[in-house]
């Protein structure tokens, strides 16, 4: 027999459910597209071979047998049971494969013969195979439940209607899934495209939050306290414990409004109280320890950075020999830090500064510094010149002479007052008071002149010639203002270049230079050699003054 | 010279801004130092500075001066330092760069300086006391990034009663020294190593604000819990 599996053009040779509310039964479709899509259910060619390959290995296992039976051995049945189960579950799956087709498919016999005369009319029968008749059965008993009893054409408008309410849920379904899947962003198999935003009032708030840290951070704003409010906290936070608080007490440093008056009553010797504190600076109440004595002045100074020779210095190798050393470099740098900043010291300072003939002692770098900017700066009118000493040394400071001269020791506003103080500064002071006469009146003019020249290194140059024109007692330790000293040159040409070469951040330091040049007087052009004359010994500046005036 | 960029992140104090997040408590500080360990390769370094802002007045010069005083305070003895910032780079081809390119002049120095800059004549403008950590690496360049949340002081001087000036933020602020010759590579070091950090915060100049990345409270779980299943 041979089983022609064709496509059948015309389905209706086969039971069907009542085509009447059956809408989904496939309308009788062309020979062509059902092939195409018996095609896609059962591989026809397929089917065939594996049907010709269960064949043959039904007739070998047979063959088997009959070796078996012959030889009269005793076979191994697990194999043979094994082959038997492959056998069978092969045929299963051909079985089951065209049991899903069956209904597309009719058997239809070429010629009659024995061998396929008893199966025939069978397989031309149009009833369904049991088990398929079942299921119809099962399936049209669920449909048309309760519709039995109905007219047909009830019927069929009553499954019409239980089409339609599947298809609305159905689509109801399909859209709750297409909005599930955008909330969720799995869309479209795009991955997930949205990002979480914050709502406007919260990006509002961190706006405003992150302009306030910004402006506060870079600007200070918002963190300035007023200055009614600015008083210094009972207990200082232990880092500026020691900055801030002085042997008198303290004093607010934010408002520098009544730092003056209250130190002027405390000038004892200041005889010449022009202008009340001189060169006050907030809160230093050094400034106001008219101690005469040396040791008295460095009450609370402290000298951090640079060390401190022992006195006295005239003998010291140091003092005789090295008056052009340069000094360490932390002295240096600290002085030429101190000189830039120095450029600002107020004029008023200066003048004040300069009104006080007094000699003073700073010993500090820091003064140094201090003193040798004020003394540039002072040249608008200042009739006072100031020597400075190496701190660690003898240091003098003095002011220009006036008619009254008050022998003081004194200390600038810096912080770095140095305890050694010469011993015998005022035995000295007597001495200078009568040579600073000297040069009082020579001075003013040479420095007057110098300081008409523009400020370059020339003019720190000609000042310390100048200076060390001067005749000087020996025992005084000047400010040496060798710029033409060859070791110097080097130091000071830097301070030079510091001081009028620092154009792009530091307007108002040029501004300041300019306007020494206006003034009367020069100070000294010592500030490049501020650093380097701690050596004061003044055996040596009859020495130097020689040299330098080459 | 010195390249800078300046963002911020939230801190933990943000809990309000953590209510989308069903009260879990992410901590955007923590995870960009973890991400910031991660980059640099070096341990990081407390920070707590005291930074004095002095101005000069009108009689010291033409204009007024700034500088500004750190006190390193988280060493046994404090340092002090003393910074001058200058202008900033202007022009086209600085607008084009995404870092700010400034003058700055620093130095160390002795703790005497305070005391020495009020003789000067300086007042003291504002002071700020800045508390986080830093890492310091080289990257193409010698990079500085530094966490803090910025205090400031009810009173003067006051150090231990400070209060965050903004208590939910920080900021961060990375900076990388540069001279007239080579600050182009030092920008492009910056600029390569902030895209890194783009999934937690927005950086940019210092005078332009960026707000906050919206991912980062993504970034910042993803950070802390790949922290979280390594700790063995």
């Amino acid at each position: 027999m041979e089983s022609t599996g064709g496509a059948v053009p015309n389905q209706g040779q086969q039971p069907q459910p009542p085509a009447a509310g059956d809408a989904a039964v496939q309308p009788p479709p062309k020979a062509e597209r059902l092939n195409a899509v018996l095609q896609q259910q059962l591989n026809l060619e397929s089917v065939k071979t594996r049907a010709i390959g269960l064949y043959k290995a039904i007739s070998r296992i047979l063959e088997d047998f009959d070796a078996y039976a012959r030889s009269n051995t005793t076979p191994k049945w697990q194999d043979i049971l094994g082959q038997f189960s492959m056998v069978n579950m092969e045929l299963f799956n051909i079985v089951e494969d065209i049991k899903k087709v069956s209904k597309a498919f009719v058997v239809c016999p070429k010629n009659v013969n024995a061998e396929n005369a008893a199966i025939l009319p069978v397989m031309l029968s149009s009833k369904l195979l049991p088990e398929i008749e079942a299921e119809d059965n099962a399936k049209r008993e669920q449909l048309l439940y309760g519709l039995t009893n109905l007219p047909v054409h009830m019927q069929i408008e009553k499954l019409k209607g239980r089409i339609d309410m599947i298809e609305t849920a159905c689509e109801a379904a399909e859209k709750v899934i297409a909005d599930a899947r955008k909330a969720y962003g799995l869309g479209s198999r795009q991955g997930p495209t949205l990002v979480p935003t914050l709502d406007k009032v919260q990006a509002a708030k961190i706006q405003e939050q992150e302009n306030l840290l910004r402006a506060a951070v870079n600007f200070g704003e918002g963190l300035r306290i007023h200055t009614d409010q600015r008083h210094l906290p009972s207990s200082l936070p232990s880092h500026l414990v020691d900055v801030l608080t002085f042997g008198d007490g303290t004093q607010n440093f934010g408002d520098n409004s009544g730092v003056y008056t209250k130190n002027t009553p405390s000038f004892s010797s200041n005889t010449v109280s022009t202008q009340g504190a001189v060169m006050q600076t907030p809160g230093t109440q050094l400034m106001g320890r008219p101690a005469p004595s040396p040791s008295g002045v460095t009450g609370t100074a402290s000298f951090d950075n640079a060390s401190t020779p022992p006195l006295p210095y005239a003998n010291s190798p140091r003092s005789s020999t090295n008056m052009m050393n340069t000094p360490s470099p932390q002295q240096q740098t600290q002085q030429q830090q101190q000189r830039q900043k120095m450029m600002q010291i107020p004029q008023q300072h200066q003048q004040q500064l300069h009104a006080q003939q007094q000699l003073r002692q700073s010993p500090s770098p820091g003064v140094l510094g201090q003193s040798t900017m004020s003394q540039l700066n002072d040249i608008q009118g200042q009739t006072q010149q100031k020597f400075q000493q190496v701190p660690g040394q003898h240091q003098m400071q003095y002011s220009q002479p006036l008619s009254q001269q008050q022998f003081q020791n004194r200390q600038l506003q810096s912080p770095h007052m140095q305890h050694n103080i010469a011993q015998n500064q005022i035995n000295q002071g007597n001495q200078l008071r009568s040579h600073l006469s000297q040069f009082s009146g020579a001075m003013n003019s040479a420095l007057f002149n110098a300081a008409q020249s523009s400020p370059n290194s020339q003019m720190l140059t000609n000042m310390s010639a100048t200076m060390q024109s001067q005749s000087l007692l020996p025992r005084m330790q000047f400010y040496n203002m060798a710029g033409g000293h060859p070791q110097r040159n080097h130091p000071s040409q830097i301070i030079n270049d510091q001081m009028f070469g620092m154009n792009a951040s530091n307007p108002a330091n040029m501004v300041a230079m300019q306007q020494q040049q206006h003034g009367p007087q020069g100070g000294f052009g010592t500030i490049p050699t501020s650093n380097q004359n701690l050596q004061p010994g003044m055996v040596n500046f009859p020495q130097q003054r020689q040299q330098n005036q080459q | 010279m010195e390249c800078v960029v300046q963002g911020i992140i939230e801190s933990q104090n943000n809990s309000h801004y953590m209510r989308h997040n069903n009260g879990v408590r992410l901590q955007h500080v923590e995870a960009l130092q973890i991400l910031l360990q991660g980059l640099c390769g070096v341990p990081k370094e407390r920070v707590r500075v005291h930074e004095l802002c002095l101005k000069s007045g009108p009689n010291l010069g033409v204009v007024p001066s700034e500088v500004r005083l750190l006190c390193d305070l988280a060493q046994p003895t404090p340092s002090w330092t003393v910074r001058h910032v200058g202008g900033a780079m202007r022009g086209a081809g600085a607008e084009q760069i995404s870092v700010l390119v400034r003058t700055i002049v620093e130095s160390k120095v002795g703790h005497n300086v305070l005391r020495f800059f009020y003789s000067l004549g300086y007042k003291l403008d504002h002071e700020l006391l800045k508390e986080g950590f830093v890492f310091r690496f080289q990257r193409g360049a010698q990079i500085t990034v530094t966490v803090t949340s910025a205090n400031k002081m009810p009173k003067l001087y006051a150090t231990d009663e400070a209060v965050p000036v903004t208590p939910g933020i920080q900021l961060v602020e990375i900076t990388a020294p540069a001279a007239a010759e080579n600050y182009s590579e030092v920008v492009a070091a910056v600029s390569s190593f902030c895209e890194y950090l783009a999934p937690l915060l927005h950086l940019s100049k210092p005078g332009v604000s960026m707000g906050i990345v919206p991912t980062a409270a993504a970034a910042a779980a993803s950070l802390m819990s790949n922290s979280g299943a390594k700790t063995l």
